[in-house]
């Protein structure tokens, strides 16, 4: 499985994540735009999509809603800035928890050899934003030690080597 | 989880920006040390690797405590813990959703109807 990178610059609002799909940028443009693909990958897989309203053109908005077991509702809205299929969507993202903060995301779908590289740029409106943002509205997901360890080891070992 | 309140987030991501301060952390995964023992490694003054110091204290990232005649320095696992919890949940977020969409664009090519 292709390993999820995720960049946090420590003087720019800004959070940059890389990942590769086994699939065309045709199909990966469509699973970030069409509510009956995000519908069956978008989040943590306990967390029911149940709202998924898009209105697909530049200056249209979406909606989603996910939904926990517990019944605890988390929201998210934004509007589409720029819709260029295959290759790139631009759009603002709001946490309805913490509407002040929009975030501006840039999705990059590049062909590569295993199928598409997908690149995000989130960028918020300041460095405190972010890290709320980050933090927030996923509280419920589970930890997984191991992993976080394994980023932790990764991180110390940057140190050394230099 | 405990989420750490914004300016404290700051001032620890602001004191693992840098290399040489994430390299006196991974030393301090070993074991308490002296100042002059940490200093020792790094090609900079002591009085550099204080100020370092001074950072990851002020982040909560290092406690200090005197021992006889130095000053013993410890890394504080917890707060490294908090910061590596808030990465953890954005990752968690995406690594589960990717997941998915692996699976899914797999019953796709498939030809399988999705479940």
């Amino acid at each position: 499985m292709s390993k999820l990178e995720i960049e946090i610059p420590p003087d720019e609002p800004v959070v940059i994540f890389h990942r590769v799909i086994r699939a065309a940028p045709e199909l990966v443009f469509r699973m970030y735009t069409e509510p009956e693909h995000l519908r069956r990958w978008w989040g943590p897989r306990h967390l029911d999509l149940v709202v998924c309203e898009i209105d697909l053109r530049v200056g249209g908005r979406y909606r989603f809603v996910h939904r926990a077991p517990d019944g605890q509702e988390f929201g998210f809205f934004g509007e589409y800035r720029a819709i260029e299929p295959p290759h790139r969507l631009v759009q603002t993202f709001v946490y309805a928890g913490t509407p002040d903060n929009e975030a501006v995301e840039t999705f990059t779908f590049e062909p590569v050899a295993a199928g598409t590289l997908i690149a995000c740029r989130t960028v918020h409106s300041s460095i405190p934003a972010r890290d709320a943002h980050v933090a927030s509205g996923m509280e419920d997901g589970l930890t997984d030690s191991y992993q976080r360890l394994a980023d932790l080891a990764a991180w110390l070992q940057t140190g050394i080597s230099k | 989880m405990r989420v750490l309140p914004d300016e404290e987030l700051d001032r620890a991501f602001a004191a693992l920006a840098d290399p040489t301060r994430r390299a006196i952390l991974a030393r301090l995964t070993s074991g308490e040390a002296g100042v002059l023992d940490i200093a020792e490694p790094f090609p900079m003054s002591q009085p550099a690797i204080s100020k370092h110091l001074k950072v990851l204290e002020a982040a909560g990232l290092v406690s200090r405590r005197r021992q006889a005649k130095q000053n013993l320095c410890r890394l504080e696992a917890g707060r490294l813990k908090d910061v590596v919890d808030w990465l953890g949940t954005y990752r968690e977020f995406w690594e589960a959703s990717f997941a998915r969409l692996d699976e899914y664009v797999e019953t796709l090519s498939t030809g399988r109807s999705p479940s």
